[in-house]
């Protein structure tokens, strides 16, 4: 199988209901292939449900969606067993969450119980309900929403929580002439209908196996580890990134490697997917804050210190 | 990656502030090696700036430069026509006999013109630092701060006096660094400050350095309280320890001698002409007191002046002159109202018939006169029988044949009082263990040669009142020229008992001519000089030579059995020292050159040419960046094609890109340098090559690339930066 073929099929695919958004794209797709999840923080109306769309569509997926309100439950969430009096017996109903791509919109407005059971499947790749564990068929990829302007009865999620994503991700509006073109497309018909599958799941699960076989060089290895080191010593930093965000980096990096159609992860593949892996993984100092310094302004200074390494160590 | 350029007439004016502190080098390098042409160096200097500013082509003002030394040299050095056959033959020559001469570490030998061109070269290389700190680097730091150094080095250390050129400089320098660094900070935030902002902002500077300049001229200095240092470290490095070098006189003749020391400026005008067989000492006088500071003469009371007409049998008589008559004619420039007379003068002749010659019996000295007037003659014909010295009378001679001298000679054996002991010492240890008056007077004379004094026409102490000037010389400073050397070993044999004078007159000088036969010598100011004569029981005055580099004329002959005595040494030295000095430049079996014994001879010397040393190695590893590129690429093109040497090319890309400032960071990637690279070159090589070097640096895959190509790649790029 042509391992870059493919996946710049599934990138081309989304381009094209999607517009100036490929950046955002192959990272999806980047966690996709690591079997991570994103939670994606943006106003309402930038192209999130669009994006999620594309991607189930390219890949044939079963996409489901959950809408977040503070009433839902997480049985709403996970599924329900319901009585059935012709087989006088409970039947599983299987909620939103045992899908293969799944959007779950609003996060921060349900209750934390609510949450808590969609980040516990997220993390464990099984649900339990009445005693029974029920495992959800791979590939499983949740994208997460958040609208970071409103606050009032919203419920923040913790940080600890946070690190169940792999990426968080901002979609940021269209340039001027992109967002023209997206008129101009949207005039006629709407794309999205149109969109047709160019990978199976099988071949997706394929290529989430291969990206076991990008190299990770032992420089390359040292180098993630001491810039991870920084983000603990930094003294700007409360909460640095946790052993959890070192695996989790390298599996972007090797992922993005092969979104990049290499077979060896470099430095700039470190240096690139840091902050979106690093950013809700991290908590400041309240002095940091009141200086205004972000997550993103520090990372970038650790990563002007760190040495690169530029040679094979023997 | 510096787009930001600097503003014309801001680089003119600090081109022209960078002018003004060359400048301040050149005039204490011009008045302390009295060589002329100041403005064709300053003229060169302008040139190169003049061309950096338009930003000329580097072949171009390459040309434009080595046009104008040539032309700078033809106008100082040759007379004959640009570019003949003639003129590229006396170029191939001079350069064969420089190289030869630097080779044999005869730096006397380098001939002036080939100075000139070094010197030139010397400041091309300066002139392109300059540039390179002003516009690249844009900090002139160490230029000023080297600046500052070597002035108030020479001022210290030398006679140039910087006083006016430490304020100069200082005020010069810091508006220079200051503006500088106005610009510097300017290219740095990548900002273009408009001229009239750049002027608002410099006004700051400008008011302060001046107001500094003021007030460092104005406010009342003091004098420092420590005891000064100077005197103790020149004795420590060798020099002149003591004395006022102020006093620069030039050479020449002058009858005053009371004072002597000091150093002098070279006068090659033309003194006269002398038409002779061979070199000849011309003398004109001798002195006979010797006062611990000079020479004076002291004419007794009832002294008989000699009254002689052209023709008649005047001189000294000589008792061993034998020898057959010879000839020398004179053609005076400058004039002289005295005799300029060979050893062994006997008969004077000249056109006036009206001319007399008084002799002073004393002194030697013969006056011209025309009735009672003084006169100066211009031709003067002398005929003269060179006197011989047979050695074996010479050994002959013994201490006790002194004794039974009559009154007259006292005079010849007077020394001051507060003669040191030492010199009395010196002179007994140099001289007891010879026999005959002849073999301790040889003695003393080879001691200057090679008792570690150094002949210099600088530096040259003069001595304080409680001092003495040949013990100054002979124990402290070891540094001086014929002055020193005469005056010294008169005082010495005066010392060990030998009747000996003061003789002042004129070297041989140069042959610029044969005509029939005979050379015709020119003798110019610079031949001024002075020597001695002893007294030789039964053989009479015999000339000695002491002054290093100069060789004496008197003839003495072998007519000693061989019996290997240390006298055959002296002999050989006394009559052969040139040829001696061309056998050690040619052959080196024979005399090898001691390297060690010449350093610690010429302390300074060496000091400047290991200076020099280091600066040429600085200059090349500074500029490594320029020449690097051409022997790397040579150097890869015929080895193996495989990772290791591309690993190394890629490697050595790095350092030279960061040579020529273009350095990456130590958190920049090498994809995002090497994007920076190409948007400043141009292309996309240094693509090619970092994608290479990723794959087998982080991916291991170091076979499947194509070698051929990266090289290419490389040697393309690599070439680029040194353009």
């Amino acid at each position: 199988m042509n391992i870059a073929g493919k996946i710049q099929e599934i990138l081309n695919n989304i381009e094209k209901v999607l517009i100036g958004k490929r950046e955002v794209a192959e990272l999806s797709v980047t966690a996709l292939l690591a079997g991570g999840h994103v939670l994606l923080e943006d106003v309402p109306g930038v192209g999130k449900t669009m994006m999620v769309k594309a991607l189930s569509k390219s890949i044939g997926a079963d996409f489901k969606r959950i809408q977040f309100t503070p009433d839902l439950l997480p049985s709403d969430v996970l599924g329900v067993s319901i009585y059935n009096p012709k087989e006088m017996e409970f039947e599983f109903r299987p909620g939103p969450i045992l899908g293969n791509i799944i959007l779950a919109d609003e996060i921060n407005r349900t209750s934390p119980k609510t949450q808590s059971a969609l980040l516990e499947g997220m993390e464990e790749s099984s649900v339990t309900v009445d005693g029974r564990t029920i495992q959800i068929s791979q590939p499983f990829f949740v994208m997460a929403t958040q609208n970071p302007i409103e606050y009032e009865g919203t419920y923040p999620l913790p940080e600890a929580q946070l690190d169940r994503f792999l990426f968080k991700l901002k979609m940021g509006y269209p340039s001027r002439h992109e967002e023209i073109e997206m008129l101009e497309r949207a005039e006629k018909n709407t794309p999205l209908e149109k969109l047709e599958s160019v990978v199976s799941l099988d071949e997706l699960i394929e290529l989430q196996h291969a990206i076991l076989d990008v190299n990770v060089d032992q420089a390359v290895k040292s180098y993630m580890i001491d810039c991870i080191a920084q983000t603990r010593e930094h003294p700007y930093v409360y909460l640095g990134v946790s052993p959890r965000g070192s695996l989790a980096l390298m599996r972007a990096c090797q992922a993005y490697a092969l979104v990049k159609g290499r077979t060896y992860v470099t430095p700039d593949d470190v240096q690139y997917l840091a902050p979106f892996v690093f950013s809700h993984r991290m908590i400041l100092q309240p002095e940091a804050k009141l200086e205004g310094i972000t997550t993103d302004e520090i990372i970038e200074r650790i990563f002007t210190k760190v040495r690169v390494p530029i040679d094979r160590i023997h | 990656m510096n787009e930001v350029r600097m503003d014309r007439r801001l680089l003119a004016f600090l081109y022209l502030l960078a002018f003004l502190l060359l400048w301040e080098w050149l005039l204490p390098v011009m008045a302390l090696t009295d060589s002329g042409y100041l403005p064709l160096f300053l003229l060169f200097i302008v040139l190169s700036f003049v061309l950096a500013l338009l930003r000329c082509k580097w072949w171009l003002s390459g040309c434009i430069k080595v046009i104008y030394i040539i032309w700078a040299l033809h106008n100082t050095a040759t007379d004959q026509l640009l570019l003949s056959t003639e003129t590229l033959h006396h170029l191939l020559k001079d350069v064969f006999s420089n190289g030869a001469a630097i080779v044999a570490g005869d730096w006397q030998g380098i001939t002036d013109s080939f100075r000139t061109v070094l010197f030139f070269l010397l400041l091309w290389m300066i002139t392109y630092l300059i540039q390179h700190w002003i516009e690249v680097r844009k900090s002139i730091l160490l230029f000023y701060v080297l600046t500052i150094l070597f002035i108030s080095f020479i001022d210290t250390f030398s006679a140039y006096s910087a006083e006016g050129s430490i304020l100069r400089i200082m005020i010069v320098g810091l508006l220079l660094l200051g503006l500088l660094f106005i610009s510097k900070f300017a290219a740095e935030n990548e900002q273009v400050i408009p001229g009239g902002v750049f002027a608002a902002i410099s006004l700051p500077l400008l008011f302060f350095v001046i107001l500094g300049g003021l007030l460092s001229s104005v406010l009342p200095q003091h004098d420092p309280v420590w005891p000064d240092p100077v005197p103790y470290i020149k004795t420590m490095a060798g020099g002149t320890a003591n004395g006022d070098q102020s006093a620069v006189s030039t050479s020449g003749y002058d009858p005053d001698d009371t004072r002597l020391g000091g150093s002098f400026t070279e006068d090659d005008t033309p003194v006269f002409q002398a038409k002779v067989d061979n070199r000849q000492y011309w003398k004109i006088e001798t002195k006979n007191t010797y006062t611990s500071k000079g020479w004076e003469q002291e004419f007794p009371e009832d002294e008989e002046v000699f009254v002689f007409v052209p023709g008649d049998v005047m001189g000294e008589p000589i008792e061993n002159s034998q020898n057959e008559t010879k000839e020398a004619q004179l053609k005076m420039t400058e004039t002289y109202p005295f005799l300029l007379y060979p050893y062994g003068m006997q008969k004077v002749f000249t056109d006036d018939p009206h001319v007399q010659f008084h002799q002073l019996q004393s002194s030697g000295h013969y006056r011209t006169m025309m009735g009672n007037e003084e006169a100066a003659l211009t031709d003067v014909t002398i005929e003269f029988g060179e006197p011989t010295y047979s050695l074996k009378e010479l050994r002959a001679t013994s201490m006790k044949d002194l004794e039974s001298l009559g009154d007259e000679f006292q005079s010849y054996l007077q020394l001051p009082d507060q003669l040191p002991d030492r010199v009395r010492e010196l002179a007994n240890s140099l001289t007891e263990e010879r026999e005959s008056v002849y073999d301790k007077a040889m003695a003393i004379e080879r001691y200057f040669k090679r008792g570690g004094f150094v002949y210099a026409r600088h530096d040259v102490a003069i001595p304080e009142e409680d001092e003495d000037y040949v013990d100054q010389f002979l124990f402290e400073t070891k540094r001086g020229y014929c002055d020193n050397f005469s005056t010294s070993m008169v005082v010495l044999l005066r010392a060990a008992g030998i009747p000996a004078r003061w003789v002042k007159g004129f070297a041989p000088g140069e042959i610029v001519k044969n005509e029939g036969g005979k050379s015709i010598y020119q003798i110019t100011n610079n031949e001024a000089h002075s020597w001695v004569e002893a007294y030789m029981p039964n053989v009479g005055w015999m000339p000695f030579e002491p002054t290093i580099g100069f060789s004496s004329t008197a003839d003495v002959t072998y007519d000693v059995e061989r019996d290997a005595n240390t006298t055959e040494s002296n002999v050989t030295e006394q009559k052969k020292p040139e040829q001696q000095k061309k056998k050690t430049q040619t052959t080196k079996n024979e005399s090898t050159f001691d390297l060690g014994k010449w350093m610690s001879g010429n302390k300074w010397k060496s000091v400047v040419i290991i200076l020099a040393i280091l600066i040429f190695g600085w200059l090349v590893y500074h500029l490594r960046r320029k020449w690097l590129p051409a022997v790397l690429v040579r150097m890869h093109r015929t080895g193996k094609l495989d990772w290791h040497a591309f690993e190394k090319q890629y490697k050595s890309l790095l350092r030279q890109l960061d040579r020529i400032g273009y350095p990456r960071a130590p958190g920049q990637t090498l994809r995002a340098y090497a994007e920076e690279i190409d948007n400043y070159f141009g292309g996309d090589q240094m693509r090619i090559l970092t994608d290479a070097y990723e794959k087998g640096i982080y991916g291991k895959n170091i076979v499947d690339h194509n070698w051929k190509k990266l090289r290419e790649v490389w040697e393309d790029l690599i070439n680029r930066t040194s353009g």
